[in-house]
């Protein structure tokens, strides 16, 4: 244990995902060795990220109004909606320059083990969405995982009988792999190459 | 294949180590179990990235050190390679291959194939269905190495769906959709223990005809708690639809129990001699027979389709065979093959090669 402050940082730190005890003194020990402006602007960066971005009312994704700048696009597709488990996944999705419709962003994967069922997950959200906004096709770009897969299978079951289109990118995504890890390219031909679930 | 150079350091009671073995057979000699068998230990972890004692890494490194590195030189399929791996009481183990980090496990499969005789390889014969159905998957991994991918997802579905079991949820429609994930994962397993089978069958009738001279045959069998009980050999497709009508089926019953009661995982594979069961009806003896002429099998099995013989572990085997089975597997090992033993009474051994000497390190 350390001294008050410092072990309460490391404490929070530690609560991070992908670090460990052993990172978070590391990462504590260099915030009180540096100078002092650049820890502070680590620290208003925290809170000037949750005073001003907040999530998309309508889909989800990270915004700095009540919606985000993909909602707010005119000139995308609202017929078409992307169905993806966290925000940074749109990010690749965006990245590759081929899709011109909006998003969804679940919140996750089904997946019993950790608790998450449907209800965890925001598919009520998105059934409220299809009216108002006329959706004909959702392309279920879960994660290449088993949980991802199941959710974008759930998904098929859920809404086809409700008049859309419900699509699947194509594999050619690594199996077990994290969206983050798959190469622009890749999805790039997952996208055109999508399979009717 | 072959071990051309191995190198321990903090690896269980090894401080540091480095032998550098004959190609052809190795006799380990000393005075307790524990040192051989680790060096032996330590070429199954290059080859399965597992310990064949089935204990956790962390068991591997030695009291007081932080890490345990194994490294080693191999040749095989005509190049030579350096396989390093370091184990870490904290964080994740780091697995090089000729200094390229390897990401995934699975491309570890291959580079070096070893088949262990082990002293409680009997359990095979003798104890439960588990220890059958993990052999066919063993088996299955070695023959194709992507059957670890579907081994995994199939592990994986089930455990989500037992959660989903346990959770009390009732959806139907979620239930339907782990049903279905189960099926297609539990379909490619199956059609990967069916070939496995079909395989190692024949080479284990062969096997046991060499190992004992009761006349006796040796069947592998498989009876499965789905369709109409029997495995057969068709496509993952066909399993698949079988499972997901067997999960139908049960899946009142396995809502009751809150358990996942149908499939791959609670399927009985068994060996029989003579049309009965030999977990149950055969002796001591002939089981420790079949014991033996399965691992002959898998032997020569992996050797034909690879067209190179694996290396050979055998610890502590021969002090529990009498003589007539010892002669018998001596004679069934492959004279071409890279073979190491241990053996606390070298006069057991009825095969020779050279003698090594282990106490803190090895010597002739
Ligand atoms: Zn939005």
């Amino acid at each position: 244990m350390f001294e008050g402050p410092v072990q309460r940082l490391i404490d929070e730190l530690a609560r991070l995902p992908g670090i460990g005890q052993k990172s978070a003194q590391r990462l504590a020990f260099h915030l009180l060795l540096v100078e002092e402006a650049d820890a502070r602007r680590l620290a208003a960066a925290i809170g000037d990220m949750r005073d001003q971005i907040s999530l998309c009312e309508r889909c989800f994704n990270v915004a700095a109004a009540d919606e985000c700048s993909i909602c707010l696009d005119g000139r995308r597709d609202q017929s078409m909606v992307c169905v993806v488990e966290r925000p940074q996944d749109i990010i690749v999705v965006e990245r590759t320059q081929e899709y011109r419709g909006r998003y969804h962003v679940l919140g996750g994967a089904l997946s019993p083990i950790n608790g998450i069922g449907p209800g965890q997950l925001r598919f009520e959200e998105l059934k409220s969405r299809l009216e108002p906004e006329g959706i004909a096709e959702l392309i279920v770009a879960t994660n290449p995982t088993i949980e991802g897969d199941a959710t974008a299978m759930y998904m098929a079951r859920e809404f086809k009988p409700l008049g859309v289109r419900v699509s699947r990118l194509a594999s050619g995504l690594p199996v077990g792999g994290d969206l983050d890890y798959a190469d622009e390219l890749t999805i790039g031909r997952a996208l055109i190459g999508r399979t009717e679930l | 294949m072959r071990v051309d150079w191995l190198s321990l350091s903090q690896f269980r009671s090894y401080q540091s180590l480095e032998w550098a073995p004959d190609p052809g057979v190795n006799v380990l000699v000393g005075r307790n179990a524990t040192g051989k068998t680790n060096v032996l230990e330590a070429i199954g972890y290059l080859a399965g990235l597992k310990s064949f004692r089935s204990v956790p890494d962390s068991e591997l490194i030695a009291d007081d050190a932080g890490a345990a590195v194994i490294r080693a030189a191999v040749s095989g399929e005509d190049r030579e390679r350096l396989i390093e791996i370091q184990l870490n009481r904290s964080g994740p183990r780091q697995v090089q291959v000729d200094k390229n980090r390897l990401r995934r496990s699975t491309e570890m499969l291959g580079v070096l194939r070893v088949v262990a005789f082990l002293s409680d390889d009997l359990d095979l014969v003798k104890r439960g269905p588990s220890y059958r159905r993990d052999l066919l998957d063993e088996i299955a991994v070695q023959f194709w190495p992507a059957a670890h991918l579907d081994q995994a997802e199939f592990e994986r579905s089930l455990r989500q769906r037992n959660a989903f079991l346990k959770s009390g949820d009732r959806d139907q429609t979620t239930l339907s959709v782990w049903d279905s994930r189960l099926a297609q994962a539990g379909g490619r397993v199956l059609a990967r223990r069916a070939k496995a089978t079909g395989l190692l069958a024949p080479l284990l009738a062969v096997a046991y005809g060499e190992i004992s001279s009761d006349g006796l045959e040796a069947a592998l069998g498989y009876r499965a708690t789905w369709g109409d009980g029997t495995l057969g050999n068709r496509t993952a497709g066909d399993y698949a639809d079988d499972l997901a009508q067997a999960l139908e089926a049960s899946r009142q019953a396995d809502l009751d129990r809150r358990l996942t009661t149908v499939g791959p995982h609670r399927d009985e594979p068994g060996f029989r001699l003579n049309h009965s069961e030999a977990r149950t009806h055969a002796s001591q003896g002939e089981q420790r027979s079949i014991a033996l002429a399965v691992k002959i099998a898998s032997h020569r099995a992996i050797g034909d389709l690879y067209g190179e013989s694996p290396i050979l572990l055998l610890d502590d085997v021969f002090s529990e065979l009498d003589a007539g089975r010892s002669e018998a597997l001596a004679a069934s090992l492959p004279e071409d093959t890279q073979t190491i033993i241990t053996s606390a009474r070298p006069e057991d051994v009825p095969l020779t090669g050279l003698q090594w000497t282990v106490g803190d390190g090895i010597s002739r």
